[in-house]
C-alpha cells in the first residue's frame, strides 16, 4: 500500500477546496448554464459507462487466452458470486470485514481529525506531531500488520489496529490543510464580533473544513479498505480477505474473483451510497448559485 | 467616542503609526481619507482591540463596535438571517431571538424576503447590504467601516449611501470611516481628516459641500 499516496490527494482534493472564498458573484453570474451543465454530466456518465464496458470486454477477451486457474471468467466469477450470495458465506464474511472497516476508520479518523484541529491552530503542536506523521505515512501498511499481530494475536483488535493506524495520517494532513486555509478575513471579522471560541469553532473553522475533511474522507475510507484486506489475508482467521487467501490457497479461481467484486461493489456502495450523499448535503451552500 | 494619544504601530520593522493623536466626539461622524498603506485599517484595527498599539493609548466608549469591512465577509455556509444573528449569538442571544433581530434589520437594508438565501445566491451589493444590517444588528456605539462602497458598481453606491446614512442618523452612533474618495467622504461626514504617512492627521474644510 503506497505510503505517498494520501500526500497525493491531500494536494489534489483538500487545497484547492480548503480555501473558502467569496464565490457569490461567480455563482450567479454563472447561473443559467444549468442546463448545459446537465447535458456535460450526462455525456460524462456516458463515457464512465463506456470504461466500465470496456473493462468487462478486457476481462473477458482475457479470460479466454488464460488458463481458468489463474483467471475465472466474468460468467464462471458471476456463477461463484451467486453461490456465495444463496449461502450465508458472503454475507457473514462481509459483517466481520464491514464492522472492522467501520471501528477501524471511525477511530483512526476521529483521531486524525480531532488533532488535525488542534495542530491546525497551533503550530507548536504541528511540529510536535509531525514526526508521527511522518512514520505512519512511511512505514508501510505490511510492516503495522505484522506489528499488529505480534501484539494483538491474530483477529478483530490486529485488523482494527491495522486499519485505524494507516487511516489516521490521511485524515490528519487533510485536516491540519483545511484548517490552514481557512479564510483569515472570516476569523477576522469573527473577532471582531467577539465571537467566543465554541461559535468560531461551529460558525467559521468547522464549516470552513467541511469540504477538505469530507475529501480525505473518502480518501481515507478507500485507504481502510485496502488496510482491512490487507490485515484479514495476514492477520484474521475471517472476513472477506480471509476468504479470498483461502480461495487462493485452495485455487478456487471463481471465488477468489468473486471476492475482488464483492469488495469493489463494497467500496461503490460506500463511496456513491454514503459519502457522496453527505458530502454534497454539507456542501449545499455553494451550488445555491447555479 | 474614540480618542488616540501618541499612538504607534508597526509591523515587523515598518513603522505605520508613529505617535498619532486624535479625538472622535460621541456622536460625531468622521471621514478619514488618505493613501493606500498610510495605516487606515490599521485604526480601524486598533479601535476594536484586535490589534494593540506599540506605544501610545487608544480610548473607545464603552459598548458594542459594528464593522462593516470592504468585502462582505459573510459565512458562506449560513443564510443572510444566520450572518446577521452570529454576532447576536455572540452576545448571549439566543438562537431565535437573534434570527429575529436579524430579519428586522434584513428588512431596514431592503433585503425582506432574501432572509433564506446564502451568500452565493446574492449580488456583490445585496451581500454589502446584509454585511451593513450585520454590523447594525448589535446596535453599535461606534461603527467602523472601511471602504464599505469600494466595491460596489456606481449605480448601487448611491441607494447604498442613502440607507447607511438613513440609519446613522436614527441611530447615532460614533462613526468612523475610512476611504481613498474624498469627495464621497465630504459628502457624508461631519468631519474629514487626511492622514498623512508620517506627519499624523490634517483637518480638512467641509463647509462647502453641497
Amino acid at each position: 500500500m503506497g505510503s505517498t499516496t494520501p500526500h497525493k490527494g491531500t494536494e489534489a482534493d483538500g487545497a484547492p477546496e480548503g480555501g473558502v472564498g467569496f464565490r457569490g458573484v461567480v455563482a450567479a453570474s454563472e447561473a443559467g448554464a444549468g442546463r448545459r451543465s446537465g447535458m456535460v454530466r450526462r455525456a460524462r456518465a456516458a463515457y464512465v459507462v463506456a470504461g466500465v464496458l470496456a473493462m468487462l470486454v478486457a476481462w473477458q477477451l482475457l479470460s479466454f487466452v488464460v488458463s481458468p486457474a489463474v483467471m475465472a471468467s466474468p460468467a464462471d466469477t458471476a456463477k461463484a458470486l451467486a453461490g456465495l450470495a444463496w449461502g450465508s458465506k458472503l454475507w457473514v464474511e462481509l459483517l466481520i470485514t464491514l464492522k472492522r472497516l467501520v471501528i477501524g476508520l471511525a477511530m483512526g479518523a476521529a483521531v486524525g481529525w480531532l488533532l488535525g484541529i488542534v495542530a491546525g491552530v497551533h503550530r507548536q503542536l504541528r511540529s510536535f506531531l509531525e514526526p508521527l506523521r511522518w512514520v505512519s505515512m512511511t512505514v508501510p501498511a505490511v510492516i503495522i500488520a505484522v506489528l499488529a499481530m505480534l501484539w494483538f494475536g491474530l483477529g478483530d483488535l490486529a485488523v482494527i489496529f491495522l486499519v485505524a493506524v494507516i487511516v489516521f495520517p490521511t485524515m490528519y494532513v487533510n485536516t491540519v490543510s483545511g484548517v490552514q486555509a481557512v479564510d483569515r478575513r472570516l476569523t477576522e471579522m469573527g473577532q471582531v464580533y467577539h465571537f467566543s471560541r465554541r461559535l468560531l469553532l461551529t460558525e467559521v473553522y468547522l464549516p470552513g473544513i467541511a469540504s477538505p475533511v469530507l475529501a480525505g474522507l473518502t480518501l481515507a475510507t478507500g485507504v481502510a479498505v485496502r488496510a482491512v484486506v490487507l490485515g484479514e489475508v495476514l492477520g484474521a482467521m475471517n472476513g472477506i480477505g480471509h476468504a479470498f487467501s483461502r480461495a487462493m490457497a485452495y485455487l478456487e479461481t471463481p471465488e477468489l474473483f468473486a471476492w475482488i467484486v464483492v469488495l469493489l461493489a463494497l467500496m461503490a456502495v460506500i463511496e456513491f451510497g454514503v459519502l457522496r450523499p453527505v458530502r454534497r448535503r454539507i456542501m449545499r451552500w455553494r451550488k445555491a448559485g447555479g | 467616542m474614540i480618542v488616540f494619544e501618541e499612538v504607534s504601530k508597526s509591523f515587523d520593522s515598518l513603522e505605520v503609526l508613529s505617535g498619532l493623536s486624535f479625538h472622535i466626539a460621541t456622536g460625531q461622524m468622521v471621514g478619514m481619507v488618505g493613501p493606500s498603506g498610510s495605516g487606515k485599517t490599521t485604526i480601524l484595527k486598533l479601535v476594536t482591540g484586535i490589534l494593540t498599539p506599540d506605544k501610545g493609548s487608544v480610548r473607545v466608549a464603552e459598548g458594542v463596535v459594528g464593522y462593516v469591512f470592504q468585502e462582505p465577509r459573510l459565512l458562506p455556509w449560513r443564510t443572510a438571517v444566520d450572518n446577521v444573528a452570529a454576532p447576536l449569538r455572540a452576545r448571549g442571544r439566543i438562537k431565535a431571538e437573534a434570527r429575529e433581530i436579524a430579519a428586522h434589520w434584513l428588512r431596514r437594508v431592503e433585503l425582506g424576503g432574501f432572509e433564506h438565501y446564502h451568500p452565493a445566491e446574492l449580488s456583490g451589493g445585496m451581500a454589502q447590504r446584509v454585511s451593513i444590517a450585520r454590523a447594525f444588528a448589535v446596535e453599535p456605539r461606534i461603527l467602523l467601516m472601511d471602504e464599505p462602497f469600494s466595491n460596489v458598481d456606481a449605480a448601487l453606491k448611491g441607494s447604498l449611501m442613502q440607507i447607511l446614512t438613513s440609519i446613522i442618523r436614527e441611530r447615532k452612533p460614533t462613526v468612523l470611516y475610512v476611504t481613498h474618495d474624498q469627495a464621497e467622504a465630504i459628502r457624508l461626514a461631519d468631519r474629514v481628516v487626511e492622514l498623512v504617512p508620517g506627519n499624523g492627521l490634517r483637518e480638512l474644510d467641509v463647509r462647502d459641500r453641497a
